[in-house]
């Protein structure tokens, strides 16, 4: 399980982040000209408390992320990389998803496809 | 008497901004042509799709623009029938422009969802590197064809070419 305690979300304008003992949840926004500063920063803090916790599986619900740029698919790659290449026991990584939403129903297939042992695409409604 | 022209004349922009290249701008560009396709279409395919393609062609309009006076951005959004085109104009640093070229006839040798994947895996194996997703995104997310005419001056401009519905 992880600790919420031990993980504080950083403070991105426009995007709002929940931490809870399964995973993350993320809702508006992420438009930054670099989010891999403080997201990217953050989510491999979740990363390595996962494994550190030893978590059979990370939940991450983005079904409320309604926009993002390029930049902030690219950190989610980076997640999805991160898993794959996990020494031990790692974790499997589970992307909630809304396929109503355009970004999130084509780009969500493309990152599994990077890592496909280690990540899992959900529908959510 | 006049000839009759072949030519059919260029449609009158349905929009017509100039500003200058700032990243914060971006933001409220994009949802003003959300909100702009979806009231004047009655299609939020055509605002989600559009926010994409704004965003990414601003969003490398704005990191690759020179500074000064000439580098204000251009963006149009101009329809006929069912065609729908998305354009920004703007000032890159030269440097700038091969590289631009080269990924947009990379992109085009391939489907949209090809360049798309080979745009992730490129991702993937570059940490640390910009996304260089962007393109990629504009033909297979927003489901339009990407252009680039050099203007004079040094200006150039990327138009995205989609249909409504």
């Amino acid at each position: 399980m992880l600790n919420p305690a031990l993980l504080p979300p950083p403070d991105v304008t426009s995007v709002k982040i929940g931490v809870s003992s399964d995973g993350v949840t993320l809702s508006g926004s992420i438009t930054t000209k670099e989010p891999d500063r403080s997201l990217g920063r953050f989510f491999r803090t979740v990363h390595e408390a996962a494994l550190q916790s030893r978590l059979s599986e990370l939940r991450v619900d983005v079904r409320g992320l309604s926009f993002v740029n390029s930049s902030a698919i690219r950190v989610f790659i980076d997640w999805a990389i991160w898993v794959s290449q996990a020494t031990g026991t790692g974790y499997r990584l589970r992307f909630v998803r809304n396929p109503n939403v355009t970004w999130q129903r084509v780009s969500f297939p493309a990152i599994a496809q990077l890592a496909a042992q280690h990540v899992v695409i959900e529908d959510g409604s | 008497m006049a000839e009759p022209s072949d030519t059919v004349p260029p449609a009158r922009p349905l929009v017509l901004m100039r500003f200058r290249p700032v990243w914060t701008y971006i933001d409220g560009v994009r949802e003003f042509c959300r909100f702009f396709c979806d009231t004047t279409f009655k299609t939020s395919d055509l605002a989600e799709r559009a926010s994409v393609v704004i965003q990414e062609t601003l969003e490398n309009a704005v990191k690759y623009s020179t500074g000064g006076d000439e580098a204000e951005l251009e963006l149009r959004i101009q329809s006929q029938g069912e065609t729908i085109e998305f354009s920004v104009s703007s000032l890159p640093d030269p440097l700038h422009l091969p590289t631009l070229r080269a990924e947009l006839s990379s992109i085009a040798s391939q489907t949209p969802e090809e360049a798309y994947v080979a745009a992730f895996l490129r991702a993937a194996s570059e940490p640390g590197e910009a996304s260089r997703l962007g393109l990629a995104r504009i033909r297979h997310e927003g489901r339009a064809e990407l252009s680039l005419e050099e203007e004079p001056g040094g200006r150039i401009r990327i138009t995205a070419t989609g249909t409504v519905c």
